[in-house]
């Protein structure tokens, strides 16, 4: 595993996320597009957990679906710029047990939003009225998880214990 | 005169006790900040976004039942951010990310004023269909461009530390 942080702390890329090869700039930037990302995309999720649960009840559900592309593009860019950021600090990240919370309560909340786009925001059956108690259930377990990842991806720059191996 | 209202910031009973609140305050305080950033984009941002053209079929005046999230979301914000600032005043009072972020929070109140005074009452009789009249749509690109301009600033605070 050393071997391989030091590796990919070394190389070219991992140097310019870094601003080392002269790109100051190239860390803020890629930072600013994760907190960017993740307003629009947490913006979006909470918004039809929001309905789901009750909240602005004459948003026909269905039509929520028409902001999925914002969420879908606002994941590409925390994807991309997560990923640079991890090939920045790879150990600093890996070493961390936080980093892998974080990533487990991502990786469950979007498996659920991907469900609500697919069998929930299609069924006109919801577009008016109450929705089921299960579907608030997960719609309530959902924000929880999207506040956990919050948490915990803030907590990054306060837990870990190593920054660099190379 | 910033020295002074710096050092008066520090001084004040509110950083004492913001400071004394332990190491775990300040992330979590940070952790309330982005959650509160999020309920914004996910309210006022989507709002905007409908404005703009997006999701039609939705009415303003059943998408406008998110306003009140948003406003907690900036409350929220107001509230932490207001800890921050008195928590370590010497950070924000001389960063230029940090006035910038004033900047755009400033433009953004004004924006909204406006869009109360003159475009709400038109736009909310609307039909879920219509398309939303110049000046509103205006607005509506004006108010996202600030959120987006005070999400940067703030992020970069960080690293324009005096």
């Amino acid at each position: 595993m050393e071997t391989f942080f030091i590796w990919l702390e070394s190389s070219t890329l991992s140097l310019w996320v870094r601003g080392e090869s002269g790109a100051h700039m190239a860390f803020p930037i890629i930072i600013v597009f994760h907190a960017l990302g993740m307003g629009f995309l947490v913006g979006v999720a909470i918004a039809i957990n929001g309905r789901i649960l009750g909240v602005a009840p004459k948003i026909p559900l269905t039509l929520l679906k028409n902001f999925i592309p914002v969420a879908v593009l606002a994941f590409v860019v925390n994807a991309v710029s997560g990923i640079l950021l991890l090939i920045g600090y790879p150990t600093k990240a890996l070493t961390n047990p936080v980093f892998y919370i974080k990533l487990l309560c991502i990786a469950l909340a979007l498996w659920n939003l991907s469900w609500f786009n697919k069998a929930v925001l299609t069924n006109p059956n919801y577009d008016q009225g109450d929705l089921p108690i299960r579907l608030k259930q997960l719609a309530a377990a959902s924000t929880i998880l999207w506040a956990c990842a919050i948490v915990a991806g803030r907590l990054l720059a306060y837990t870990y214990t190593t920054i660099m191996t190379f | 005169m910033l020295r002074e209202i710096s050092d008066w910031l520090e001084s004040t009973r509110l950083s004492d006790w913001f400071i004394s609140q332990g190491v775990w305050s300040w992330p979590m305080s940070e952790s309330l900040h982005f959650m509160g950033l999020c309920l914004l984009i996910g309210s006022v941002g989507l709002v905007d976004l409908r404005m703009l053209g997006m999701a039609k079929g939705i009415s303003v005046e059943a998408i406008h039942k998110l306003i009140p999230f948003g406003v907690g979301g900036f409350l929220l914000n107001v509230t932490t951010g207001t800890l921050f600032v008195f928590g370590d005043a010497d950070q924000y009072i001389f960063n230029d990310s940090f006035r910038f972020k004033l900047v755009f929070l400033l433009i953004a109140g004004i924006n909204v004023l406006f869009f109360y005074s003159t475009g709400f009452q038109k736009v909310k009789a609307l039909g879920p269909d219509d398309d939303m009249p110049l000046n509103v749509k205006v607005m509506a690109g004006i108010s996202l461009a600030c959120w987006i301009g005070v999400i940067c600033a703030g992020r970069l605070i960080t690293f324009y530390r005096p």
